[in-house]
């Protein structure tokens, strides 16, 4: 195990899930950064849909997403605080708070 | 550049045939796509006269041209249909355009390509309509009829996907009550008017879809330039953060004064249904699809017989209305039957605790007997009000009458809906303003003028009070109207006032339109967030047609018109658009004697008064004000001209 490497990551994606109202911005934002349409299965995020409170929550695919090279479109998009992105070395890409256990 | 090719696709519930055909070019250009494409197919495909409740009626249902792309909030659906509500005396329909958001309708349709969905026909069986992609099929529904429309949701989007997106009928659609709605995505309804009875009709339980395909626009880059723009600017908006912690209910302090009925003091009514009640109840706002504003809500009673309720959608407003007019002290109670209106039966809130608070009070003073009732006693109660409710739902007997809406309670009882003390009654559908508290603005107006008597769409700046001439005038300006235009809409005159609000309500049916047809949310114009020229920038880039502001209320002008033709077929002229006798009658509340007032509130109108304003409107129409109906010059202008025909006789 000691070989092992951690990669360092630009930033840090963090999901509120709490904070999501679930308009979707994120996954249309997404799509658009990475093929100039509108379409969300095109989006590296999966929108969670609890059926039995009506929460939703995005799900952003850790394999495929590249941060839009420092500036996500996600994070840009979401007018929640959904997903929030800070800058600079990480050692995670994404980071999700369960709903009732964010820090803040 | 190219416009993206958009689609009709026309299903016929009766053989189950299903047909594709794209929408030609011409037709988006005049008709702006959306529900303005809607409309004109409409007027070709719906044969006059036709029972609403037959077979024949249709079903065109048009996610607007910018929903499911990123903007400030697109996510509306507009659905025209022949409405059930029987809007007279001698057996009229109106043929009219309801509208609502949600998270994944409107996005679900767009992406399987149902830009213009026509459903005609009955099923042969209760059926639930499945779309994905182009797999279109009609599903047994037995197990879900007699269901509950959130049960029904549940069940269909476990079955089909987290991102399908719902239409569901109720209890009350299946019984083909007129009252009966439906309910969109569990949080937003749709079609006050009956639209649920037209489904009930059909055997349609619901609609789901799924669509896997690109929201398309011409040209993108120019697009999303604008676009984040917009975004960002309207997050610069001061009353955003309240607006998102509350939803619609942080209008409160607007409403309290606009939509008060008059019964209990002020200060009385704040304390039983105010901020305080709401602040307690909300647990979330929910935002529909591209929204970065959000009203829907997410509630939970707390305390009472109905602690831990769940409900869906936006209570506040309908509550603390028929609360007080119900004289129900506890909000818990009325929001309970919003609750169970939009989550089982389906039937509209607003008519059916309106309906009950008119005949309730018949009954009291002795206008109605237990002889007409079927032997059930009326009480001013809530268990009354719950019985009456369950029966309307059912159609079990006196309910059969209430579901039949206000104008049989005049052909069976002869209790005249215009008698009725509340917001007022035009075209068989109650209104959910009243012009004495809130003032003869605008929207009370296109209240009378609209085919369908509601405001769907109409949102402007003049519906908040006290708005200063120059925000008014801004407004207009920005959606590009000509000087003498603008000029005539702002000539003061002492029947309506230091604006025009006949000639005024005509750009905003046409900005109504336009708004319908690209699917933006009413809100934007409402609270001053978006305005034509950013409206018409944002379609430029998504059609690839470049549109001014006023080339796109043009068009929405020709939409309007063709709705308009489609009523005066069907009868409908002049004395239909008659405004409520109860907004001349003066309201005797606990806070003195209310009477409807021009906008600011420097005269109080008569019935002449709002004659020679109806007059303005038609004239700025360029209709006959003797009939109220386009004239052929007019639609000759239009370029449709096609319709002068249907004038015969006028």
């Amino acid at each position: 195990m000691k070989n092992r490497k951690t990669r360092e990551v630009p930033g840090t994606l963090f999901v509120q899930a709490e904070n999501c109202r679930g308009c979707r911005s994120c996954q249309l934002a997404c799509s658009f950064a990475k093929h100039r349409v509108f379409n969300p299965a095109k989006s590296m995020i999966t929108l969670e849909r609890n059926l039995a409170d009506g929460q939703t929550a995005p799900m952003i695919k850790p394999i495929g997403c590249d941060l839009c090279g420092g500036d996500p479109a996600c994070a840009k998009a979401c007018k929640y605080g959904a997903i929030l992105y800070e800058a600079g070395p990480g050692k995670e890409k994404i980071v999700v708070r369960l709903l009732g256990k964010e820090e803040s | 550049m190219k416009r993206p090719t958009t689609w009709i696709v026309r299903v016929d519930l009766s053989t189950g045939k299903v047909d594709r055909t794209p929408v030609d070019d011409a037709l988006n250009a005049a008709y702006l796509g959306g529900s303005g494409v809607g409309w004109r197919l409409m007027s070709d495909a719906l044969a006059p006269g036709i029972d609403p409740l037959s077979p024949a009626n249709i079903i065109c249902i048009n996610p607007g041209v910018l929903v499911g792309t990123l903007t400030p909030g697109t996510p509306k659906t507009t659905v025209i249909t022949k409405f059930p509500t029987l809007a007279s005396e001698d057996g009229k329909h109106f043929i009219g355009a309801c509208t609502a958001g949600g998270r994944y309708l409107g996005i679900a349709l767009k992406r399987a390509g149902c830009h213009h969905l026509l459903i005609t026909g009955k099923a042969p069986r209760p059926s639930y309509l499945r779309i994905h992609d182009q797999t279109i099929e009609l599903v047994d529904a037995a197990e879900y009829w007699g269901g509950g429309i959130e049960d029904v949701m549940i069940d269909l989007v476990e079955r089909e996907g987290p991102e399908s997106g719902t239409i569901v009928i109720g209890t009350s659609g299946e019984n083909l009550v007129h009252e009966a709605l439906t309910i969109v995505d569990r949080t937003n309804s749709l079609g006050r008017g009956g639209l649920g009875a037209v489904m009930g009709s059909k055997n349609l339980k619901a609609i789901v879809v799924n669509g896997t395909g690109d929201a398309e626009l011409a040209d993108p880059d120019a697009f999303i330039v604008a676009s984040e723009r917009m975004r960002d600017s309207i997050m610069e908006w001061p009353r955003r953060e309240h607006w998102i912690d509350l939803g619609l209910a942080a209008g409160w302090d607007t409403f309290k004064h606009t939509q008060y009925p008059g019964v209990w003091p002020k200060d009385r009514w704040d304390e039983l249904y105010g901020e305080k009640t709401r602040m307690e109840t909300v647990e979330n706002v929910i935002g529909c699809n591209s929204c970065i504003l959000g009203c829907r809500l997410r509630w939970m009673t707390k305390g009472g017989q109905f602690d831990g309720e769940i409900g869906f959608g936006s209570p506040f407003s309908k509550s603390a209305t028929s609360g007080m007019l119900l004289e129900i002290e506890d909000f818990r109670k009325v929001i309970h039957f919003v609750a169970d209106a939009n989550s089982r039966t389906g039937i509209d809130f607003y008519t059916v605790t309106r309906m009950i608070d008119f005949v309730t009070k018949m009954y009291e003073i002795g206008r109605l007997n237990a002889a007409q009732t079927g032997g059930l006693e009326l009480s001013r109660d809530y268990e009354t009000y719950q019985k009456l409710y369950e029966m309307t739902v059912h159609r079990e007997g006196f309910g059969d009458v209430l579901a039949d809406g206000w104008m049989r309670l005049k052909r069976d009882f002869g209790l005249d809906p215009q008698e009725y003390w509340y917001a007022g009654i035009c075209k068989g559908v109650d209104f959910i303003y009243d012009a004495r508290p809130s003032n003869f603005h605008p929207l009370m107006m296109t209240f009378t003028t609209r085919p369908r008597p509601h405001h769907g769409g109409s949102h402007t700046r003049t519906n908040s009070r006290n708005k200063t001439l120059e925000e008014i005038r801004d407004q207009v300006e920005r959606w590009g109207l000509a000087k003498e235009t603008i000029d005539r809409i702002f000539t003061e005159s002492d029947y309506s006032g230091k604006f025009n609000v006949g000639r005024y309500t005509r750009y905003m049916e046409d900005m109504m339109r336009v708004k319908n047809a690209i699917g933006l949310c009413t809100i934007y114009t409402y609270q001053g967030l978006l305005f034509g020229d950013d409206i018409a920038e944002l379609y430029s880039a998504a059609s690839g047609q470049a549109m001014t502001a006023l080339g796109m209320v043009e068009c929405g002008e020709r939409i309007n018109n063709v709705a308009k033709m489609m009523n005066v077929r069907e009868g409908f002229g002049r004395a239909d658009d008659a405004v409520p006798e109860v907004w001349f009658r003066p309201m005797e509340s606990p806070e003195g004697t209310i009477e409807m007032q021009d906008y600011y509130k420097t005269k109080v109108l008569t019935k002449e008064d709002t004659d020679r304003i109806l007059d303005d409107y038609y004239d700025e129409r360029g209709w006959d004000r003797g009939t109220g109906k386009p004239t052929p010059a007019r639609l000759k202008a239009l370029k449709i001209e096609e319709f002068a025909s249907e004038l015969t006789g006028t």
